[in-house]
């Protein structure tokens, strides 16, 4: 018998997508959450000193996308061949190149400037990273609502998350994005995810 | 025999640990070539307008990292195992947190401002992620030179050429690391690499 144990702190940002994928899979695991005070003693357990870590068979593994693509692979949420895993590998990596313009926004400390930055992120930026998106998906998609191969992956655990932060910004923003949108209520109708949804803990971001 | 083809910039970017993973597996593709000047009339038959990009059997794969792992699984040199994988994915995604800072210091205009970039980024910012990089391979390298399990696979091929383009502008930048000069010099010494290399085009980046 395998373990699992997933250290974090007690939010779903970087960990999030870790668990979507143990409740997609219906898997046991230990959720370790850390409060900021807690994270202090811990530091220098992690090999980087950083979490999100994976503990599997109490070997420490860190980087939340290779924990993540780890996990999607031991319950086959990766795609179904190489070619397929390399496939949604691209989708993912088309999510962090939105997400990485839109960090330095929720890191910027002066609210006026932030407010700024948010509206033309919406404007100039968001739009060509959604399209991107709707574009891949309708590419590897095979014709249905999920982003490779007809099949739930983490992918599209990996967008519904990310989504929920921009909805944050702009709670209409799907409404141009048919497909995307449609995507997001597949995964949230999948039985397990629904029930993972409703019960997880209510956390800030 | 699936047939592949590789389109990029002519220069090795990020696309040379692509070409590296085909030279040491002894795999034929076909290696296109962009001048800044005829990529233009390219980018729109490009699934997000970007290269590198990948065709196997005709069918386009973008983002590099997705196809450097894709060719690394194909070619055996991904990691024995599903764990295995996950820890080369670690390394590979801790060497991109090490590259992130570097790009804007190649970007910058003003002569001053770029000055001090890089002094910064080689002076403190570069040292940490060059240390972790060493805790990895330390950790997950079965006392061996290479980064998993005494073997080679991409995350070496990663961080050899990545590497390369730091100690084009500081020359210096490895000598408080030995592990990963190590590192490099195993990969260097491996016979199709070394063919490889001798060979290959000299480019600007």
């Amino acid at each position: 018998m395998s373990t699992y144990k997933l250290y974090y702190f007690n939010v779903r940002g970087r960990g999030e997508v870790a668990r979507l994928i143990f409740a997609a899979a219906d898997q046991k695991y230990e959720d370790i959450r850390y409060e900021r005070e807690e994270w202090v003693s811990h530091k220098s357990e992690m090999p980087l000193g950083q979490m999100p870590v994976l503990e599997y068979n109490g070997v420490k593994l860190p980087q939340s996308a290779a924990i993540n693509r780890f996990l999607a692979n031991q319950f086959h949420l990766a795609g179904k061949d190489n070619f397929d895993q390399a496939k949604v590998d691209a989708v993912v990596d088309t999510i962090n190149d939105m997400i990485s313009k839109y960090r330095p926004i929720r890191m910027e400390q002066d609210e006026a400037k932030q407010k700024e930055l948010t509206k033309t992120f919406l404007a100039d930026e968001l739009p060509k990273h959604l399209q991107n998106l709707e574009g891949l998906g309708k590419l590897y998609g095979s014709g249905g609502s999920f982003f490779v191969g007809n099949n739930l992956t983490w992918a599209d655990l990996y967008f519904y998350d990310i989504a929920q932060h921009i909805l944050e910004l702009d709670e209409n923003i799907f409404n141009n994005y048919p497909w995307l949108k449609e995507n997001r209520q597949q995964v949230e109708k999948q039985p397990k995810i629904a029930e993972y949804l409703k019960n997880r803990p209510k956390t800030s971001h | 025999m699936p047939s592949y083809k590789l389109t990029y910039f002519n220069g090795r970017g990020r696309a040379e640990v692509s070409r590296l993973i085909f030279a040491v597996a002894g795999e034929k593709f076909e290696d296109v070539r962009y001048e800044m000047d005829q990529w233009p009339a390219h980018k729109a038959e490009m699934p997000l307008g970007q290269i590198p990009v990948l065709e196997v059997d005709g069918v386009k794969l973008p983002q590099s990292a997705a196809i450097a792992r894709f060719l690394a699984k194909q070619f055996h040199l991904a990691g024995k195992d599903n764990f295995e994988q996950a820890k080369v994915d670690a390394v590979v995604d801790t060497i991109d947190d090490s590259f992130k800072g570097f790009v804007p210091t190649r970007f910058e205009k003003d002569e001053a401002k770029k000055e001090e970039l890089t002094k910064k980024y080689f002076g403190e910012e570069l040292p940490k992620h060059l240390q972790n990089l060493e805790t990895l391979g330390k950790l997950y390298g079965n006392g061996g030179h290479f980064f998993v399990g005494n073997q080679l696979t991409w995350a070496d091929l990663l961080f050899y050429t990545f590497a390369q383009a730091w100690i084009g502008v500081e020359a210096d930048c490895l000598n408080n690391f030995s592990w990963l000069k190590k590192n490099r010099a195993e990969v260097e010494k491996q016979p199709k690499i070394a063919e490889y290399l001798k060979n290959r085009p000299q480019t600007q980046f």
